[in-house]
């Protein structure tokens, strides 16, 4: 057998194709559906036990309309509210104006939910499952990566939190990892982060949302 | 003043019994100690384990290795347990005829039977046609709901939907009538388009009614007696579902194919028989039980059970460093099992439980180096070390210094690998028998039934008792109880079963709900221990008969188990058999039996 440079060329590309190298999520294939956030005033805690509360940053599609990836932050806020329908449960959205932080955002958000189940979300894309007998700074499931959030991987975020509100023990969703996505990202994600913090305002109750499509 | 010490090498761990004798030729036990056992049962490397077990007890006892008189060492029987597993059915769907998968969220209820149509080509259906619409991958809900509803307003009567995505309840929720659907369809386009079909899901917590019954497929689609036939192992492949797709091709068909698996060949003092493997597990042990005492066991080459036994011989040959052909088999103990597969021609990665059949088989071995351990041993500690005698022997001596036991005694000790059993008759005889599977079977099934591939997990899951972490501050024991905390639960258990092992929880990482999980373990255990316990004490009574045993001891690891003791202990009392977990000495519980054994066959040996 010879070996030339064609076919070496030719088992480089076949390696390569192998290769599952975790690639940013492009921007979202889904043709965008507008959305309209209604503030209908303070949240009041839920008592329905069939709900599971979407807790969203100050800036959520309000001063920021896409994520790092630039996927409309109206499919991710569609996606998640369909995984939970799917479930069978009901979705319920408020704005957090407080901090910018994921983890305390949907920590507020589990006293508020019925369930004691929320979802955090920040614009940028950051999201985590949040129960609410758990420290602030811990979690059920964290999304860390934004860059790498997909939007089936939203709806799978939706359908897992609603599992948990069911008692049930989901599989938790795979994450996936790329080490350079923080040295690529990490500058974007600060630009983000403090354009978020501007619109924070110190002390603020959260607010409850309508969500129209 | 004498001083002995009785070592017992087990398996899994090495036990000692030291005592003092006086000299009116009273025994006092001084204390005992245990250690895991180093390397393999019966090699040189056990050296380790004994000097450790030794030290633990003579530290207790306020002693030096240069105040013992006398170490005894246990004939250790030269038997080695494996184990192996194969199925013997397997589920093939041709032309894809049925889905029998099981979303875990199926939308709508009820029964929609009409012909297969794409979700594109339902605006060309026409008005009054009986469709089942299938959704391929990339429609979004609300454009598949809207695109239905259109189809419903033009007088198409769209009876039900088969969809690529998790989607079916987002669907449902935004049309204006309630048609079954079913989701999660992975291998959406090999669903046959302009085919008759019926979809049914049923309400939540409830099975399907139609597609699982043969008649109700043939009422459906108007087969003939001949044609229902057929269907049966479609109906039979969908009972105990939420929600099923049937679709009537010309070809179709889904096959319960029996695999060839070989026939066993048991070779016994009373002639030899074969037996097919498929007969099941039942068969195979009543044949063994009918040529008992087995002599060796072989499996038909080339087919799965030939390989199995085999591979058999291999892991013991290179245990034992014997030749392949002096390996001999002594026992087996074959359990029906089943095992989760995927479905060949599935269109949705169904799995189906195919039948397997487990085998445990048991290989006698050459006598094991036993005097190189002892004279080792004498060496390194400057001491007298004799080989006393045999395992079972001693394990009956040690046995009946349990409150309350009296000869005739029988004792099952059933550790990992073999489950033994001998018995001593009011005149001082005794019998012992050694039988193929125990512990380590368990822990198979359990790996194999739960789908684990984890060993280890398998092991936890067979030694410990499970709960589910209902909220971050208390936990549902499997009894039902619940216990509270003060301190939040770490969240990587919120929501999950949990084994609860030496006060930590070990998530076990599978959607089984708790009750089949120890519905499985116990299951499991019963299978292979109250069914070997039988097999045992029926092989060593005088008679041949359960019933003429009186006492029953429980001695070895298993016997410290949570629940086989009182498995073994329920089976036997149909017999009129007292049985328990033994208590050596009345402190030991059901270890240290071979030790102690050894130390009372001092004062005999004296004695006499």
């Amino acid at each position: 057998m010879q070996i030339n440079e064609q076919m070496i060329r030719e088992i480089v590309v076949q390696v390569l194709q192998d290769i599952d190298i975790p690639q940013p999520v492009k921007a979202a294939a889904v043709d965008e559906r507008p959305m309209t956030l209604v503030e209908k005033g303070e949240a009041r805690p839920g008592t329905k036990a069939d709900e599971v509360v979407i807790a969203v940053t100050p800036a959520f599609g309000k001063f920021q309309h896409k994520t790092i990836v630039n996927i409309p932050l109206s499919d991710v806020l569609r996606e998640i509210i369909a995984g939970i329908e799917e479930q069978g449960l009901r979705a319920r959205v408020v704005r957090v104006l407080r901090t910018s932080d994921v983890a305390f955002a949907a920590h507020d958000a589990t006293k508020l939910s019925g369930s004691g189940i929320a979802i955090g979300i920040l614009s940028r894309g950051t999201t985590v499952i949040h129960q609410k007998d758990l420290p602030p700074l811990s979690n059920l499931e964290l999304f860390s990566q934004s860059p790498l959030i997909d939007l089936p991987t939203y709806r799978a975020i939706g359908s897992n939190a609603a599992r948990y509100a069911k008692g049930e023990s989901p599989t938790p969703v795979p994450t996936r990892n790329d080490q350079m996505a923080r040295p690529k990202y990490q500058a974007k994600a600060a630009v983000l982060h403090i354009k978020e913090t501007e619109h924070v305002v110190p002390g603020a109750k959260p607010v409850e949302l309508e969500v129209r499509f | 003043m004498t001083i002995v010490a009785g070592i017992d090498i087990g398996n899994s761990t090495s036990e000692v019994c030291l005592a003092r004798f006086n000299g009116d030729k009273t025994v006092e036990f001084l204390a005992s100690g245990i250690a895991k056992t180093t390397g393999i049962k019966g090699t040189v490397a056990n050296l380790q384990g004994i000097i450790m077990a030794l030290d633990v007890a003579l530290s207790k006892a306020g002693l030096d290795i240069s105040d013992l008189t006398e170490i005894r060492l246990n004939e250790a029987t030269p038997v080695i347990g494996d184990i192996a597993m194969e199925t013997i059915t397997e589920t093939i769907i041709t032309e894809s005829t049925m889905i029998g998968h099981n979303p875990a969220t199926p939308g709508g209820v009820g029964l929609g039977v009409g012909v297969t149509c794409s979700l594109a080509e339902l605006a060309a259906a026409r008005s009054g046609e009986q469709i089942i619409c299938v959704i391929p991958h990339g429609v979004d809900y609300e454009d598949a709901a809207r695109m239905i509803n259109s189809a419903i307003d033009e007088g198409v009567l769209v009876q039900g939907a088969i969809v690529n995505q998790d989607d079916a309840v987002l669907i449902v929720n935004r049309l204006c009538s309630n048609i079954p659907v079913v989701d999660e369809v992975t291998m959406i386009d090999k669903v046959p388009l302009g085919m008759l079909a019926a979809v049914e899901v049923a309400e939540a917590g409830q099975t399907i009614k139609t597609l699982s019954n043969p008649y109700g497929i043939a009422t459906v689609f108007e087969l003939s007696a001949e044609d229902t036939k057929l269907v049966v192992p479609v109906a039979r492949a969908l009972i105990g579902n939420r929600s099923a797709v049937v679709v009537r091709t010309p070809q179709g068909d889904v096959k319960a194919r029996t695999i060839a698996a070989g026939v066993i060949t048991v070779f016994g003092a009373r002639g030899k028989a074969d037996i097919d493997v498929d007969a099941g597990a039942a068969k195979i042990m009543e044949l063994v039980e009918r040529v008992q005492p087995v002599e060796n066991v072989q499996g038909e080459a080339g087919t799965n059970v030939g390989g199995m036994l085999e591979r058999v011989r291999q892991v013991m040959g290179e245990l034992t460093g014997q030749s392949l052909n002096e390996m001999k088999i002594q026992d087996i103990l074959s359990v029906d099992t089943f095992i989760p597969q995927k479905v060949r021609g599935g269109l949705a990665g169904e799995f189906a439980l195919e039948n397997a059949v487990a085998l445990a088989a048991m290989v006698k071995t050459s006598r094991l180096p036993m005097q190189q351990i002892a004279d080792q041993l004498e060496k390194r500690l400057n001491t007298r070390v004799i080989i006393a005698g045999v395992e079972a022997n001693m394990a009956i001596q040690g046995a009946l210094t349990t409150p309350g036991t009296a000869k005739p005694l029988a004792i099952l000790d059933m550790g990992g690998g073999s489950t033994d059993a001998a018995i001593i008759s009011r005149d001082e005889r005794t019998f012992a028998i050694h039988l193929a599977g125990a512990g380590d079977m368990v822990t198979m099934l359990i790996n194999s039934e739960l789908g684990l591939n984890d060993v280890d997990l398998a092991e936890d899951i067979k030694k410990y008792a499970l709960a589910k972490v209902e909220s971050l501050y208390h936990i549902r024991l499997e009894d039902g109880t619940v216990r509270f905390y003060g301190q939040h639960l770490p969240p990587e258990v919120f929501a999950r079963v949990v084994i609860l092992k030496d006060g930590s929880m070990t998530p076990i990482p599978s959607e089984h709900p708790l009750e089949r999980i120890r519905y499985v373990r116990r299951e499991a255990k019963k299978r292979v221990f109250v069914t070997n316990a039988l097999r045992a004490l029926a092989r060593v009574a005088p008679t041949g008969n359960i019933r003429h045993i009186d006492f029953v001891v429980l001695v070895g690891g298993s016997a410290l188990d949570f629940e086989i003791p009182e498995m073994v202990t329920d089976a036997l009392a149909e017999y009129g058999i007292v049985c328990g977990r033994g208590n050596i000495r009345g402190i030991e519980g059901p270890r240290n039996a071979v030790a102690t054994g050894l130390v009372l066959s001092y004062h005999g040996a004296e004695a006499g």
